[in-house]
């Protein structure tokens, strides 16, 4: 073993997956600095509540395993930076933050990227209504805020996240009028059977479903929502089956959510420059790492989802197998010591994985739907893009998804592409013949979101600005 | 797109390499004559420079020798519906060039007279009438020069407009093919070998238009002409409510500014980021994004309203002497080359016109542009 390197390790993000590894890499004897845009750590699914929430959602899983989380993150050596974004950051691994202080740099010498999922979002006619949100934010305005979207909503899309929505929307009083899944009802079943593996998962699967039968809430399983249109109080959804277009259902409500499954974040690994691929499974993006999470870049692991989608149990094992692999590539650990700390975090991953992977398709189930887009519905919200300018671009010559950003401005405003990104590629796949692979991704850009721009410029008067030498006459 | 090529290559006409604005008007202009065109890039046409610039129709930071040019390229874009087809969106506005100090206030009024004698219809102004035109300017400026043609052309409209147009012209276009290397064919004309193509395309002319990557090429063809590899910054803000109305500038010239119609700010001036044209790759220096930026803000004040949404480098070339190239590169005028034009989006159109047109035959005077003054070759260059 070579001596002990024990320079300082930056994690991006404190979810599960980013403050288990935190907590990990500094008992191993690290300077660890971890970074998060909240206020306080937790993530997604482990998020602070707010003194409302708590007072009237009742209480579960996820508010005492994130209070647990994060009373382990303050007992800990970890210097927590909260309140803060990675904007930026260079292929040294320079990042640009923007904390309560305005901008600032910090050089990561070994960098941990757990900055999670984002929300996959396919469009409909109609859909950039304030009454639609996605399923991941109607999550946390009920779980976190306890408000309802809406008193009575339609909860649409696919993957797990419908059913947990669903049953948070009847837990605070409110209304599900249907649920509509783009997945098929046998992959449900086979995930069902496979949940024997994750007791903790099947429990609450059986209680939100009895729950959800019992209210007599219409389910539509390969089905999608077709347009939205406002009434005066609410919306008049239509619902078309996908393999059945012209059997369509009509629902009105007050209020929608909506989201397709999860990807990767990879603005941050995209920007380092490690290799990425695509995974046909998911149907996203994600960065190329091994078990440990070790990417094409030494310098560089990725852990919980922004690896790949797993969810929060695998999430925590990641981040801890993360850790110990750290500690054993900088020599601080040996071989045997990494083998005997990860064996049982290993085998529960693996089967807990088993049942993730399972999830994958069903999250994925709405991948045909952009090839299908009506030309008049808005695919890029930031810049108003429509399918129709879309497929005029295509049709002139702009077969690669860059391109046809270049050309159209969709994927070019304040959200990065978050929102159309999917949707573009799907339809400009489906109109060229190509793979998604083939079809490309967006190029991330920075600053990775809005950036206030006194934050950049802070106070300063005409002579302190460096103007360069004149342009030649 | 790619069209396909055949396995036993036609020849070209003209194949011309590199598809930014100048070498796809030139490609356009040849193909209108009725010559067989092909158009070769290494990327998607319009990815480099000519998709990523600044958009500014500008004669205030035009080089004074390129002011006719720029006119002309200005009217251009002005006139897309007829000659490219299709209107991409220019717009005419005043430019204004700022001081703020004595000395760019001398700086200022040198430059406008220069640039007044090639023709850029520019009066300098009070502080007083320039407020009048820009309320939003900081009041602090002590004299702006003004001038009349100005403008913006939203760039991102820009290569769309071309791939339609040159394939309603006939142009073969052949995209994600980097040119590897150029030889002289036997019985005349050229081969261009492109990398991962069993078959090289054949041209009896060619027209080297790479951008920033033409001193390479350049030297395939025995040139050695150090070309300097500008690396612009650009930041865009979300969109703001209406802070300017003018292309706004600053004396030395590192300074554009303009608001778009959707609202939204540009801050360019040619300031510079980092990265090497070889290996490709670019990054911000943060000084320098807060330099443009402080500088952007001090000029209009009230972009401390803003959020920036977009920081963006693109490469620019310029040759020793800060002039383009444009012109034969042979005595048997078989090969040619256009590029390394100062503010280049601006004259691009016309450049590429002239060029073809000398191609086609005619005799515009390109003598200030003439490749081979800087080599050691005959004024007339040697066939390779
Ligand atoms: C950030 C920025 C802002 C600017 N702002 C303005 C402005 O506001 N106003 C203005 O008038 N001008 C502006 N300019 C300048 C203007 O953009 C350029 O002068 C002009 O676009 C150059 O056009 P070009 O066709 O010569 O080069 P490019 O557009 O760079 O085209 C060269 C092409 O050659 C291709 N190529 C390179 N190597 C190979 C190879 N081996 N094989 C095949 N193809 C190859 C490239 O992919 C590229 O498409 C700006 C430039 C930059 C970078």
């Amino acid at each position: 073993m070579s001596s002990p390197d024990f320079s300082p390790v930056t994690v991006i993000g404190g979810g599960i997956a980013g403050a288990t590894s935190a907590i990990a890499l500094s008992r191993h004897g690290f300077p660890v600095t971890l970074i998060d845009e909240q206020p306080v750590a937790g993530g997604q699914i482990f998020r602070a509540p707010s003194p409302y929430a708590r007072k009237i959602v009742p209480p579960n899983h996820e508010f005492s395993g994130g209070d647990t989380l994060r009373q382990k993150l303050a007992a800990s050596n970890v210097d927590v930076r909260f309140s803060t974004r990675v904007w930026g950051l260079s292929p040294t691994l320079m990042l640009d933050l923007l904390g309560p202080d305005g901008i600032n740099q910090l050089p990561a010498a070994t960098l941990v990227v757990a900055n999670g999922a984002t929300e996959r979002f396919l469009p409909f006619q109609g859909w950039t209504t304030p009454r639609i949100i996605g399923l991941a934010g109607a999550s946390i305005l009920m779980r976190n805020g306890g408000t309802l979207p809406g008193q009575s909503v339609v909860v649409a899309g696919s993957g797990p996240l419908l059913f947990s929505v669903a049953h948070q929307v009847l837990e605070l009083g409110g209304r599900v009028v249907a649920i509509v899944d783009a997945g098929h009802r046998s992959d449900w079943l086979r995930l069902g059977a496979m949940l024997s593996l994750d007791p903790a998962r099947l429990t609450q699967a059986t209680s939100w479903m009895l729950r959800l039968k019992k209210a007599g809430i219409p389910i539509h399983h390969r089905a999608h929502i077709s347009e939205a249109q406002e009434t005066g109080t609410g919306l008049r959804l239509t619902v078309t089956e996908m393999d059945h277009p012209e059997r369509r259902h009509v629902y009105a409500t007050e209020a929608a959510a909506c989201g397709y499954g999860l990807k990767p974040s990879t603005l941050i690994t995209r920007t380092a420059g490690v290799q990425h691929r695509h995974d046909p499974v998911g149907g996203y993006l994600e960065p190329v790492t091994d078990t440990a999470g070790r990417t094409s870049r030494p310098d560089l692991y990725v852990t919980g989802d922004a690896a790949g989608i797993r969810g929060m149990a695998v999430a925590r094992l990641r981040g801890l197998i993360t850790a110990h692999a750290i500690a054993h590539d900088r020599g601080v650990i040996s071989r045997d010591t990494y083998e005997a700390l990860t064996r049982v975090p290993l085998r529960q991953r693996r089967r807990l994985e088993a049942v993730s992977r399972q999830m994958l398709p069903l999250m994925n189930a709405g991948s045909a739907i952009p090839a299908h887009l009506q030309d008049e519905t808005i695919v890029c919200r930031c810049e108003r893009v429509k399918a129709a300018t879309l497929r005029s671009a295509i049709q002139a010559g702009a077969e690669d998804l860059n391109q046809l950003k270049a050309w159209t401005r969709c994927g070019m405003g304040p959200c990065q592409g978050r929102m159309c990104e999917d949707s573009a590629r799907g339809l400009l796949a489906a109109a060229c013949g190509k793979t998604p692979e083939e079809a490309g991704s967006f190029t991330a850009r920075m600053p990775f979101f809005p950036l206030p721009l006194t934050a950049v410029t802070g106070d300063f008067t005409y002579s302190d600005i460096p103007l360069p030498k004149a342009a030649p006459l | 797109m790619t069209q396909a090529l055949h396995t036993r290559p036609d020849v070209f006409d003209t194949v011309v390499v590199g598809a930014g604005v100048m070498g796809a008007t030139t490609a356009l202009f040849l193909a209108r004559a009725g010559q067989k065109v092909a158009l070769i890039d290494r990327e998607d046409m319009f990815r480099a420079a000519s998709g990523v610039n600044a958009g500014t129709l500008t004669l205030h930071m035009t080089r004074a020798q390129l002011i006719p040019h720029a006119i002309r390229g200005r009217e251009m874009w002005l006139d897309s519906a007829n000659w490219l087809g299709e209107d991409v969106g220019a717009l005419a506005t005043p430019g204004l060039s700022m001081a703020f100090t004595e000395a760019e206030e001398e700086l200022l009024r040198q430059r406008a007279r220069v640039r007044q004698e090639m023709g850029a219809p520019i009066e300098v102004l009070s502080a007083k009438e320039t407020i009048r035109i820009e309320p939003g300017i900081n009041p602090t400026l002590r004299a702006a020069a003004y001038c009349a043609l100005d403008g913006h052309i939203p760039t991102y409209r820009v290569g769309g407009a071309y791939a339609r147009a040159l394939r309603q012209a006939g142009v073969t276009i052949i995209e994600n093919s980097p040119v590897e290397g150029i030889s002289p064919a036997t019985g005349g004309g050229y081969e261009v070998r492109i990398t991962g193509r069993a078959h090289p395309v054949r041209g009896h002319r060619i027209v080297l238009s790479t951008g920033a990557w033409l001193e390479k090429m350049l030297g395939w063809l025995g040139y050695d002409i150090p070309i300097r590899c500008l690396i612009n910054q650009l930041v865009v803000t979300e969109t703001l409510p209406p802070v300017m109305r003018s292309v706004l500038s600053i004396a030395n010239g590192l300074l554009s500014l303009k608001q778009f119609a959707n609202g939204s700010v540009l801050i360019g001036g040619g300031w510079q980021g980092e990265g090497n044209i070889h290996q490709g790759g670019t990054r911000v220096i943060p000084e320098n994004l807060r330099g443009n930026v402080r500088l952007a803000q001090h000029v209009v004040p009230r972009l401390n309203e803003a959020q920036i949404l977009r920081v963006w480098l693109g490469l620019e070339s310029e040759t020793p002497d800060a002039m383009p190239l444009i012109g034969a590169l042979t005595p048997d005028e078989d090969a040619f080359v256009v590029g390394c034009i100062h503010s280049g989006f601006t004259s691009g159109p016309y450049m590429g016109r002239l060029l073809a047109e000398r191609i086609l035959g005619s005799d515009p005077d390109l003598g200030a542009f003439d490749p081979t003054r800087f080599s050691s070759l005959p004024a007339t260059g040697t066939r390779p």
